[in-house]
């Protein structure tokens, strides 16, 4: 039974080699539309933020910008506190994707090496928060920080990133996987602390999955807007998202800044993502596909 | 760097090598030192903001001066707000558009990424991601701007193709929402796809051998080999994206200021709008427990189904 399906199989397939190219043709069109599309909002505003005012919704649209300007630019960071901004959001994420990765690592090592009493319940208590939506923390985080003197943009604009359950989870799975007990038995056999085990030894092995964690948490908080909303209310202390917020809803929403501001916004996002874009990609999966 | 299925071999895996550094560590406080940090975080900005968010809830408060307890008056007003129930009706939309629409695209670019052969496949993959790197108040900011009724790009497209164009995207009550999925569509499928491929990948190719030899077809092969393995990404993915959608915030704020009508009007916004537009912080604490009760119970109750979060013993 087996031996005659396969061999129908096979005859069905050299017969339809010819059908395989045509399908391969349609898979790969495919998947150029579908990157058109997901490419195409972004190089619009790429391209809208070298044109003048006027010619942003020129019908029909121009891709390649005619006459070319680099006036949006020039107007956002000479009229605009958009360098103000940009170190705003810039400084906040990276103290708070530093203290984040260093707190993940611990905590992922701690769950992943080592047997306590009461693991299972506190894996399961850090695992939970990740189905905690932050508009449930949103009004009472807000409240204490006002009122305890801890609202100051410096300090409560980092809060929310620094104890991610994600990167925990993250963490204990890629350690599980590629942190093997016999280096750390004998690095104690040799009588190392367990803190001297940890930075000496556990730490230069996690580099490829705490760069990815870094990325993630950068994000994350880089591209942050509902609590800087919430939270400043002085403009000289703008994060990006809010500054940008400000050109869109002013009385005349000035498209051409947005654009260029858009443009300088997602750069460092996006060379950061590019450069760092394997360890991310495989970092995120090696955590979400185990389960 | 691999990816590993979760069962029963990778629980027991990881039991064994607990087993081998135990004794040695039985009396240690090494394990509860590498784990405080965290947990200090943890209680001071997770536990009590939540805890206060409960109390909070129990009283009316302007933001200034003392909250004035009330009960549970909160939330019998919030059971005859209409707002409050467009907001959860909305949100319900939100979740199906992501759990219904973005994730079965997901997966079907998925699969096509998986192809045999297909030349490049990095690259495609970075492509798709590449919109959720994107600041969700960026990706506002350009949607607006495609979907701007006079001079957007999407009726400029529309009205280059079929000569019909004015349709206002953002001002009709359907339409807006099918606005803002769309945006969803755009922000979370390339991210999702990731999850998708890492786990196709990870399927043993004698699993599509044996499955040839008997004869399955594409369809076939797909329900008897692919979906079952996949189960445990398929989790994942459904119950991120069920987190994700049930706070939706940045599109609707910034697309349509939840209108009109408040046909976009999500949860998040009804509990911002209460707290910093309205001062009716009691009000907004409410409205949040309600949300922490349905999202939190419900991905409780989906880990339980679905196995997640069993990694670990």
């Amino acid at each position: 039974m087996s031996a005659t399906t396969s061999a129908t199989s096979i005859r069905a397939s050299v017969r339809s080699s010819a059908g395989a190219r045509t399908r391969r043709g349609l898979l790969y069109l495919t998947l150029v539309l579908l990157l058109l599309a997901f490419l195409a909002p972004l190089v619009w505003a790429l391209s809208g933020s070298f044109k003048p005012r006027g010619d942003i919704f020129a019908y029909p649209p121009k891709l390649v910008p005619d006459p070319f300007t680099l006036h949006n630019y020039r107007a956002l960071i000479e009229d605009q506190p958009f360098a103000r901004w940009f170190v705003m959001s810039t400084v906040v994420a990276v103290v708070a994707t530093v203290v984040s990765v260093f707190v993940c690592a611990l905590a992922g090592y701690g769950f992943a090496k080592f047997r306590f009493a009461g693991k299972r319940l506190l894996f399961g208590v850090m695992f939970s928060s990740l189905s905690i939506p932050f508009a449930v923390i949103l009004v009472p985080l807000f409240v204490i920080l006002v009122k305890t003197g801890l609202g100051s943009p410096w300090f409560a604009l980092i809060v929310p990133w620094v104890a991610p359950a994600f990167g925990i989870f993250m963490m204990q799975q890629y350690i599980v996987q590629s942190v093997p007990d016999s280096v750390l038995e004998a690095a104690r056999i040799d009588g190392a602390s367990e803190f001297g085990i940890f930075r000496r030894i556990v730490l230069p092995l996690l580099r490829p999955s705490l760069g990815a964690l870094a990325v993630w948490t950068f994000l994350q908080s880089y591209n942050s807007f509902l609590w800087p909303l919430v939270l400043v209310s002085d403009s000289s202390q703008y994060t990006l998202p809010l500054g940008l917020q400000t050109l869109f809803v002013s009385e005349q929403r000035q498209y051409d800044l947005v654009m260029a501001g858009a443009v300088l916004a997602v750069l460092p996002a996006v060379a950061l993502f590019v450069l760092l874009r394997k360890q991310l990609l495989e970092g995120l999966s090696t955590g979400a596909v185990k389960g | 760097m691999t990816t590993a299925i979760a069962g029963p071999a990778g629980t027991t895996r990881e039991r064994a090598h607990a087993n081998r550094t135990a004794p040695r560590l039985k009396q240690s406080r090494a394990p509860y030192l590498f784990i405080a940090p965290f947990y200090v975080l943890y209680v001071l900005f997770m536990l009590v903001p939540v805890l206060v968010s409960l109390w909070l809830s129990l009283t009316e408060w302007v933001g200034l001066g003392t909250p004035h307890w009330v009960g549970l008056r909160n939330y019998r007003l919030l059971a005859t707000d209409v707002s409050f129930h467009r907001a959860l009706g909305n949100t319900g939309v939100f979740v199906m558009i992501a759990v219904f629409v973005v994730v079965p695209l997901a997966l079907l670019i998925a699969q096509a990424l998986n192809t045999r052969g297909l030349r490049v496949r990095d690259l495609w993959r970075t492509a798709y991601f590449v919109p959720i790197v994107v600041s969700p108040i960026i990706v506002a900011l350009i949607f607006g701007l495609i979907f701007d009724r006079q001079f957007g790009l999407l009726n400029s497209v529309l009205r280059a193709l079929f000569g019909t164009g004015g349709v206002d995207w953002l001002g009709d009550p359907g339409l807006a929402k099918v606005s803002i999925g769309l945006v969803m569509l755009w922000r979370w499928t390339g991210y999702l796809t990731v999850f998708f491929l890492a786990g196709l990948q990870a399927v043993p190719k004698e699993l599509y051998e044996a499955a040839a030899l008997d004869g399955a077809g594409r369809i076939r092969t797909f329900t008897t080999v692919t979906l079952p393995a996949l189960k445990p990404v398929t989790a994942f993915v459904v119950v991120t994206s069920f987190i994700g959608a049930a706070q939706i915030f940045e599109e609707p704020y910034l697309l349509t200021g939840g209108g009109p009508s408040e046909s976009t009007l999500s949860v998040t916004m009804f509990i911002y709008r209460a707290a910093f537009q309205r001062q009716q912080f009691g009000y907004a604490a409410a409205a949040a427990v309600v949300l922490f009760v349905l999202v939190f119970g419900l991905s409780q109750l989906f880990n339980r189904l679905l196995g997640i979060g069993r990694a670990t013993s």
